[in-house]
């Protein structure tokens, strides 16, 4: 008798299972054009200001130039904390390997395979001026456009430091000095 | 025109059943690149940095990603790293020790005994290979974040007559 019982099931069981399968690849295609191609972050804080809010934009972030090449200075990326392995901030690129990152006061060359990456809000921002150049391998992706808030809808670009023809002559000199060197 | 209509009338179920074998195929790429990248792997890994554990020629080892994610790595575990001098190559070394931990290691070990103390910073581990005489770790390039840890290598399946669990010194 409960033998029947089972039968009965079978096909309620069967059908569970195939819409499940189908759940499953979904989230796996999903998994995969988040981890390579595209996928959305939510940034809050007060170190990207004016660029992003402070209470919280959402923002897409792409993944294929990080694998594709190497990243420009003045480009916003999505990098994994160097000093919590768990968080995920957003900053800006604003040096890379070879260039020449500071101030009148303390300058300081980004050694080979890291960045320097500051916030847009330069007094409140916790960034490579406490923690130093961060290595390219905690690069997470790229945030190229502002979703929400819907003032702030559209591309977010690169923007290089005002200071780019005091910055460019301290490359040269340091260039200079190191082929003399 | 009506021959190309038939044409592909001819080839529409092979072109059907080309689509769902591609998809089949691809299916299984992605639950094999998933459980690549969140569980388990297997890494050749070659150099002298790490003799005596590992040979010099190449030794297959399987990495597991579920203990990095848990935060559960720590010293004397074999680990794969991204290497913070260039993110496109993998290296694989020891963990000696983790954030708040002091280190003392000799820096040149082939020509001195000169030996110098750091304290490894907060979210960042020291790594050295077993070689210390020929290896490129945390002596040169300093403590590396958590975060360029890919897995930890737990068990050696080739050459097949070391074949066995990496285990911890």
């Amino acid at each position: 008798m409960s033998l029947q019982v089972f039968r009965h099931w079978i096909p309620t069981v069967k059908d569970a299972f195939d819409r499940t399968l189908m759940v499953a690849k979904f989230f796996c295609g999903l998994h995969v054009t988040n981890t390579f191609l595209c996928t959305c972050a939510l940034a809050m804080g007060p170190s990207m200001l004016p660029t992003l809010n402070l209470t919280g934009s959402l923002v897409l972030v792409e993944r294929l130039s990080i694998r594709f090449g190497k990243m420009a200075s003045g480009e916003v990326v999505l990098i994994r904390s160097p000093e919590e392995p768990r968080k995920v901030v957003i900053k800006r690129i604003v040096g890379v390997e070879g260039d020449a990152v500071g101030n009148e006061e303390a300058t300081a060359v980004v050694p080979k395979g890291h960045i320097w990456i500051e916030g847009d809000n330069k007094h409140n921002s916790r960034d490579s001026r406490q923690f130093g150049p961060v290595p390219y391998g905690l690069l997470e992706g790229r945030v190229f456009w502002v979703m929400w808030p819907p003032e702030d809808f559209g591309s977010v670009g690169r923007k290089v430091e005002n200071n780019s023809l005091e910055r460019s002559l301290v490359v040269k000199k340091h260039k200079r000095q190191k082929f003399q060197g | 025109m009506s021959r190309l209509f038939q044409f592909v009338r001819q080839w529409k179920p092979i072109i059907k059943e080309g689509f769902s074998q591609s998809f089949l195929i691809a299916k299984f790429l992605c639950l094999l690149h998933v459980t690549n990248t969140h569980v388990c792997t297997p890494v050749l890994v070659y150099g002298p940095s790490m003799l005596p554990t590992l040979n010099l020629t190449g030794d297959v080892v399987l990495v597991e990603h579920l203990s990095q994610k848990f935060g559960k790595v720590g010293p004397g575990d074999v680990v794969v790293v991204r290497s913070p001098e260039n993110p496109r190559k993998t290296v694989t070394k020891r963990i000696v020790a983790v954030e708040g931990e002091s280190v003392t290691f000799l820096v040149e070990p082939a020509l001195s005994d000169r030996s110098h103390t750091v304290v490894v910073p907060r979210g960042h581990v020291w790594i050295q290979g077993d070689n210390i005489y020929s290896s490129r770790d945390s002596r040169q390039f300093g403590p590396v974040p958590y975060g360029l840890i890919l897995g930890k290598a737990f068990w050696r399946v080739w050459p097949p007559d070391a074949f066995g669990s990496l285990s911890q010194e």
